[in-house]
């Protein structure tokens, strides 16, 4: 039983990087074809990876890159709590740890990019915090308990009693991904942002740290979607897969929005819908 | 054996105060204030290994000497409400002087209560909070008033007079944590007090003056209810219900218990500070460093909390319970969001105390053994982290000579030992894997009872995260090229921030058999009340119940922590190879003037201009302004639901 956690484990943290870097691929390809345009080659995000690899050690303070390495390792702690079937209220918790991370090394240095980002991030943390924290709590009063492992025991999927929950969650992604209308802290394709907002003083191989650290990001995150349907997993697999190419259609559909709009559509429409969600669960089963 | 620990625990600070008010020479002084230190750690510690016991003491009447030094000090409220011209000062003196009068007079009032003195696992874990976190504050005061005096440029030393009023604190917390008496816990709670009247009003400052002037009327309005509850207990239950563990052990039930209750933990948000009473805890941050620190950790608002707590199993089941969760719950919320808007670092670590004590208090009104055990991880862990918080500040301001976060900018590089301190204890409010987080952690997880509470908690943790790093960033904004060594720091100073620090992780790791050995048994204390049999006269002994049947901790899975801990831990040895060799300057469109160690560009014309960077506080959504006047309204309207709680069910 250990052993055979253990090699899951390995295989995913072997695994999710690829696996999050083809996603990226595709990102980049379908934008390319949405927008008329051929796009590169799916393995693109690899060679950018392996080629800032091999570029110099130059950074602009000497604190930077202790953040963004912690921004890397809370972002595989949060990977493991998920595979482990480990606590969830502990698993948003330490999703937060990783983003302070990142806001912290865009503090670290005199650069008004880095700080405008840095600002937007914690901003963007503050948006999406409260639905995943509400998530939890409407977990536990649905199961009983934060554990993931009594997710998977549920025959019912969660999709059925928390799809308000699940309509928050997937603009949270949308915020987590910095796709439109929320690519405001940093953006991947080059629309309207402040040069490169939260990463612009990361170069060379701690710019590949954030590329790494987003690519196991991303596959956390579509595992947290793939936890409202865990029976048969594959479903939740797909549901997840589905979100993420619904982001890709938002993305090219949408401008980038102001980040008091953001803040206040979150608050707003993401705590009512999970307010009413856990009302709900609270009328249903009773406290 | 143990009724000696108790007499030093409260006497020795008193003694102690005495002797440095008579002592002029600086270095005596620290002596004394050390060796009374040293011997309140061992003590309490001692103390706690000891367990839990009742004592009277005997021969003495020692309720003459209260009710006369209780009259002592509201007729000081009265003469000083008169000196300040301040009438609510002897507004709210009066409405204390006269019941008591009337209490003792003309119901001609004989209480005999016995234990006089009950020290259970609760009061144990609160004595260890005072005497450990309190003494080590005192220490620290030592160097900081030192320092204080000489940039004020003051002539006439009065540090004797400061260090009297500190320690003397710690020993009416002391008191005021073991008494059983409801009569005594009334004295101990007038004098805590007092001594933050004379500590906030220490610079004579006009500010000082008044905002000590609030802080006692607001806190007399306390007293006022504290005394109310008295009167009515004794008019409706006799001289039986001046005994505080009478009342929690099941001696109050039914409708009668609610109106006293109300009143009491009306007493102890007054005290805690809070909505809408924390303009008082706001407005003592005039006062030296060293009084925040203990006012904010380990003194003062404890009392509220303690309170509040200790009566939970009396309202445990009634509205009132619901009440004061959502009262706690709420002022979390408001004053997470009044924090983000601050500019001044103490002001941000005030409005995080009280949202902190809403927390705690939030948790004693959800009323469950989960919640309780959280209320009290969390008084233990708050205490530490925000005592040395506010050292940090402390420190800082002897460094920079100013309070504002945007004077810190940059401090990484100033004062790097400092600054790795502060974020020490930035972080441990609210990261895994410290206590903090744990605490709150448990209080979600019970927070399940009253949905209202768990949302607000939702809001306001995410707020703190906002708050905490928006500092912390301030803090750590460098130029590239800027060497740092480590600077010296007065052992005054150093002493107790490693200690602290130590304080931070030990709890933190060692909160498992912490919480085995000490917590486990002060909740059961809480939630059951405190059953007391008998044997012989003056020989009680303390049984409690065992109520938790299950063992909190172990439904948590608690290795996880551990692992985000091993993954702290060999971060720095991973980072070596990660360094990076080349530093270069920013960028700023290419009009950088070129060193890596400036921050000047070529602005219009070619002109050099230095670049600033400020910090965002979002004055114009959670300015105090925008925020006080419907906070305010709704913490008032939730305070009247409370008081009208106790008055309908009569």
């Amino acid at each position: 039983m250990m052993i055979k956690q253990f090699l899951l484990v390995l295989i995913v943290l072997v695994g999710a990087p690829i696996v999050g870097g083809l996603l990226f691929g595709i990102d980049r390809r379908i934008t390319a074809r949405m927008q008329g345009r051929y796009g590169p080659p799916i393995i693109q995000p690899f060679y950018d990876f392996f080629k800032l690899l091999g570029k110099e050690y130059i950074a602009v303070s000497r604190m930077q890159f202790v953040w963004i390495y912690g921004y890397l390792v809370f972002m595989i702690a949060g990977l493991i709590f998920l595979l482990m079937k480990s606590d969830f209220l502990l698993l948003v918790f330490i999703l937060g740890f990783a983003s302070v991370c990142l806001v912290l090394g865009g503090f670290s240095t005199k650069s008004p990019y880095a700080h405008f980002g840095a600002n937007r991030e914690l901003m963007q943390i503050l948006a999406y915090e409260p639905v995943l924290l509400l998530l939890a709590i409407a977990i536990y009063a649905q199961n009983g308990s934060f554990l993931i492992s009594e997710i998977y025991k549920q025959d019912k999927p969660l999709l059925f009693s928390l799809w308000p929950l699940f309509l928050a969650v997937l603009y949270v992604l949308t915020i987590k991904m910095r796709k439109s209308p929320f690519d405001i802290s940093t953006s991947h394709h080059g629309h309207q942002e402040v040069v490169k907002g939260v990463v612009t003083e990361y170069s060379g191989p701690y710019f590949a740290l954030f590329h790494l650290a987003e690519w196991y990001e991303i596959i956390l995150l579509l595992g947290i979607i793939s936890l409202f349907w865990t029976n048969p997993m594959w479903v939740g697999i797909l549901i997840a897969l589905a979100a993420f190419l619904l982001e890709l259609f938002i993305d090219n559909i949408t401008a980038r929005m102001t980040v008091g709009w953001m803040v206040r559509l979150s608050w707003s429409v993401g705590l009512i819908l999970g307010i009413i969600n856990i009302a709900y669960i609270y009328y249903t089963k009773g406290v | 054996m143990a009724d000696q620990m108790m007499a030093i625990a409260i006497l020795l600070p008193v003694a102690a105060g005495f002797l440095v008010l008579a002592v002029r020479n600086y270095y005596a002084r620290n002596l004394i204030v050390v060796v009374t230190a040293v011997v309140l750690i061992a003590n309490s510690i001692l103390m706690s290994l000891n367990g839990p016991f009742t004592y009277s003491p005997d021969g003495f009447n020692w309720g003459i000497v209260i009710t006369a030094l209780d009259y002592a000090i509201l007729i000081f409220y009265l003469y000083m409400g008169i000196k300040l011209r301040n009438w609510l000062v002897l507004v709210f003196a009066l409405t204390q002087i006269i019941p008591l009068a009337y209490f003792e007079f003309v119901m001609k009032a004989h209480i005999e209560v016995t234990p006089a003195f009950v020290v259970d696992h609760l009061a144990l874990v609160m004595t260890m909070v005072i005497s450990i976190v309190g003494s080590l504050i005192c220490i620290f005061a030592l160097r900081y008033m030192y320092d204080h005096e000489h940039h004020l440029h003051i002539e006439k030393s009065r540090q004797s007079r400061f260090l009297f009023w500190l320690v003397l604190f710690l020993g009416a917390m002391n008191g005021l944590v073991f008494a059983n008496n409801l009569v005594w816990l009334y004295f101990f709670w007038e004098v805590t007090t007092l001594c933050s009247f004379q500590l906030i009003s220490h610079d004579r400052t006009q500010e000082a003056i008044h905002n000590a002037a609030r802080a006692v009327w607001m806190n007399s309005t306390g007293g006022t209810a504290f005394i109310l509850a008295i009167i009515y207990l004794y008019a409706t239950k006799g001289g039986s219900a001046m005994s505080m563990q009478s009342i929690i052990g099941g001696g109050l039930q039914g409708a009668v218990a609610v109106l006293p209750i109300a009143l009491l933990c009306y007493t102890g948000f007054t005290k805690a500070a809070q909505m809408p009473f924390q303009s008082w805890l706001l407005g003592a941050m005039v006062a030296p460093t060293p009084v925040s620190a203990l006012l904010h950790s380990s003194t003062m608002v404890k009392a509220g909390v303690y309170l509040v707590l200790r009566l939970a199993p009396v309202y445990a089941g009634t509205t009132l319970s619901v009440v004061i969760a959502i009262a706690g719950a709420f002022t979390f919320f408001a004053t997470s969001a009044l924090a983000v808007s601050q500019s001044t670092g103490k002001r941000v670590l005030a409005y995080s105390t009280i949202a902190n004590l809403g927390l705690i208090i939030a948790c004693a009104g959800i009323n469950t053994p989960l919640s309780i055990a959280a209320a009290i991880l969390l008084i233990i862990f708050h205490a530490i982290s925000k005592g040395l918080l506010f050292l940090c500040a402390g420190t800082i301001e002897h460094q920079i000579w100013s309070r504002d976060i945007e004077d810190m900018e940059g401090l990484a590089a100033k004062a790097p030992l400092t600054t790795l301190i502060t974020a020490v204890g930035i972080l441990s409010m609210f990261l895994p894997p410290f206590g903090m987080l744990l605490g709150k952690w448990i209080a979600l997880e019970a927070a399940y009872a009253v949905p209202l509470a768990a949302v607000l908690f939702v809001l306001a943790s995410t707020l703190t995260i906002v708050f905490w790093t928006k500092w912390l960033g301030r803090l750590l904004q460098v130029l590239p090229r800027i060497e740092m060594p480590f600077e010296k720091l007065s052992p005054s100073y150093a002493v107790p921030l490693w200690t602290l620090v130590a304080g931070i992780f030990i709890v933190g790791m060692g909160v498992g058999p912490i919480y085995q050995n000490f917590l486990l048994a002060a909740t059961n204390d809480v939630v059951s009340g405190n059953q007391i049999i008998a044997v012989g006269l003056n020989n009680l002994i303390l049984i409690t119940p065992s109520f938790l049947q299950r063992d909190i901790l172990g439904l948590f899975p608690v290795w996880p922590l551990y692992l985000i801990l091993i993954v702290a831990l060999i971060m720095p040895l991973l980072l070596i190879g990660l360094k990076p060799k080349e530093l270069r300057p920013v960028y700023m469109c290419g009009e950088q003037t070129g060193g890596t160690d400036t921050d000047e560009w070529l602005a219009e014309a070619d002109r050099k201009t230095k670049f600033q960077l400020g910090g965002y506080y979002y004055q114009e959504t959670l300015g105090e302004k925008k925020v006080n006047p419907w906070a305010n309204a709704i913490a008032i309207l939730l305070l009247v639901i409370m008081l009208g709680c106790g008055v309908i069910v009569i």
